[in-house]
This record gives structure tokens, sequence and C-alpha cells, in this order.
């Protein structure tokens, strides 16, 4: 793993529904590039987005974007594009699954806890 | 860990290499599963005020995206270091701490383009002053929402804060942890597997070799033909 791969990756990015994107931005992590590129580190995902959305967005930030270290997730808006989540194997950005106000942290789909379950052969 | 370091071939010292590192999963497994826990009740609590404060506001305002300041910067940032086992660790600095200590040299701010900004050195002041002229400004979140924000947003922003800076990075911290722990077993199991073969052959091998001797004492004193071949 070469300096090259983490040091520029400086931000958080999140994608989910709009009191969870509310809650991190308060926290102080929104950051907006300088236009004309204007590229958000988040998106709010309600009823209308569609999947392709999501999985744009989620390429956008683990793949396209080198500036991002961690990408945050509803755990059940990372159900609606599970396929692209669970086949990302990159060390760069983290994925980790959070939980929403709807939808509270369910163990059974935690990625860390079904590695856990596959380390001790279930 | 000392014992993780050091080579180990035998069987025994590898079952015992697997447990130590077992154990180290495990404790790490602990922390992972506290911390999500305390990531799910401070984020139920920054959801719970995040509505508080919209049932108490004027009608037809909501705290939401559509208060967002579209030119917001990021008050944190995200450090990663890297340990000699590949492993990541993220850490997150606020960068209010930075804009405390640079504060002082506000002053320089009118002269954002220097006629002689072409030299690298120029434009790296340049930046550096524009940074400080960006930090100087007032960046807090909550401004977005008026001047007067109401007490349950406070709350949520101070909560939001600790997940962000306690809960998430050790999250991945550990999560990172335990991929390289994970990776480590799968090792060691396959070499232990290894060796256990090895051993079996080298037994299979003296047991083939005992009874070849044995046979060949047997047939020794006898002088008759096999039975076999008598039968034939």
């Amino acid at each position: 793993m070469s300096t090259a791969d983490y040091k520029d990756r400086q931000f958080l990015a999140v994608i989910g529904d709009e009191d969870s994107v509310t809650g991190l931005l308060l926290a102080g992590i929104g950051h907006v590039t300088a236009p004309p590129d204007s590229q958000k580190n988040f998106l709010v995902v309600d009823n209308k987005t569609d999947n392709a959305t999501i999985e744009a967005a989620f390429e956008r930030f683990t793949t396209q974007r080198k500036d991002i270290g961690i990408v945050l997730i509803n755990q059940h808006i990372a159900d609606r594009i599970r396929h692209r989540v669970d086949t990302y194997t990159q060390a760069f950005p983290t994925i980790l699954e959070i939980p929403s106000k709807d939808h509270p942290y369910d163990p059974e789909k935690d990625s860390v806890l079904r590695r856990v379950r596959r380390l001790f052969g279930e | 860990m000392a014992a993780s370091d050091k080579p180990v071939t035998d069987v025994g010292a590898l079952t015992e290499h697997i447990d130590s590192l077992l154990e180290r999963y495990l404790s790490l497994l602990d922390e992972y599963t506290k911390l999500r826990a305390s990531l799910s009740e401070l984020q139920s609590r920054v959801y719970q005020n995040i509505a508080r404060a919209n049932f108490s506001a004027e009608r037809g305002v909501r705290y939401g995206q559509d208060l967002y300041d579209q030119r917001m910067q990021s008050l944190k940032r995200l450090v990663i270091t890297v340990d000699d086992n590949n492993t990541p660790s993220y850490k997150i600095v606020p960068v209010t701490v930075i804009v405390q200590e640079e504060t002082p040299v506000q002053t320089l701010e009118p002269t954002e383009k220097p006629s002689d900004g072409t030299t690298a050195e120029g434009i790296d002041a340049s930046n550096e002053k524009e940074e400080k002229k960006k930090t100087t400004r007032s960046r807090d979140p909550l401004k977005w929402f008026g001047i007067l924000t109401p007490m349950p947003l406070r709350q949520a922003q101070s909560q939001a804060v600790e997940a962000v800076e306690q809960i998430i990075p050790r999250l991945a911290s550990v999560d990172a942890e335990m991929v390289d722990v994970e990776i480590q077993v799968r090792r060691a199991r396959k070499k232990r597997a290894k060796a256990e073969a090895a051993v079996e052959k080298a037994q299979e091998a003296q047991g083939l070799e005992k009874a070849g001797t044995h046979e060949a004492a047997a047939a020794l004193p006898s002088p008759s033909p096999p039975p076999s071949e008598v039968e034939v």
C-alpha cells in the first residue's frame, strides 16, 4: 500500500436520508469543492431517489473521488444497492453502514459480523 | 504481539498462535460491538433532537437540506495512518484547532492576488492566506438554520460531533484491524493444515516402513512359499 493511496483522503462522505445527512453535516463534515465542479460529499436519499442515483453516488465516492476516506451509508439504503456494497473490496475508502431514524441498526446485515461468522465456520 | 512475529512451524505451536490471534480478534469484536451500540445510541438521540427542533420550528420551516449552505467547507479532516502491517488507522481532526492557531495573521487578507504570485512560494503564501481568510469566517453549520437556533438542534450537533470524532473513526480502525487479524488467522490455519498433513505423511511413511520390516522379518524364518502361491 503506497502513501499516495490514502494521504489525500481527508473527507468523509454520506449517503443517507435527510435527518442522517443533516445530523452529520451539523457535525461539520459537509464539503462542497470549488466551482465549477462544486462536488458535494453527500447525497440525500428519499422515496423518490432511484437506485441508479444511489449507485452513481456510491461509485463517485468510492472510485472517482480520491479525497474521501470513509463513506457512511444508511444500512437501509445500502440494502438497495446491496450487490454493489457487498462486492466492494477496495481498502480505501472504507464503507461504514450506519442506522437511520426509521431503520435501527441490524447486526444480521452488518458486513463485519458476517465476516466474523465466516471466520468461525458458520 | 511477540508470538506472531516469529515463524512457527510445529502443529502445537501453530494452534497456540491461532488461539492467541482469535483471542485478539474477539477483543476487537467486543470493542466493535460496543462502538456500534454507542453509535446507535448517539444517532437515535441526534434524530430525536432534530425531530424536536422541527416540531417546535415556525410553520413551514424544516431543518433539512433546503437550508444547507451550498458552499459549505468541511470543519473536520480525516487523517489516515498505516502501520507496518498495512493496517490503516483513522482519526478525525477538527479544522477549528488549526484556525485558532492561525487567527493572528488575519490582517494580511487584502493582498489576495500578489503581483509576484507567479513563483511557487508566492502561490503557496497566497493560498495560505486565502485559507486563513476562509477559516476565520464563521462556518458553524448551525448558522445555516438561522441566528437563533433551537436548543435541540444544538444538542443534536454536539451528539453528532461526538459520533463523528469519537465513534466513527474508531469503528473504521477496528474494522481494518479485524480484517488484518482475519488474514493472519487464515494464513496460520493453512500453515497448520500443511504441518498436520506433513506429520500424517511422515507417520504413514514410518508405519509403512515398520510394516515393511515386520513383513520382512516374518518372511525370513519361514522358508515355505506364501499361502496364496500354495493355493494356486
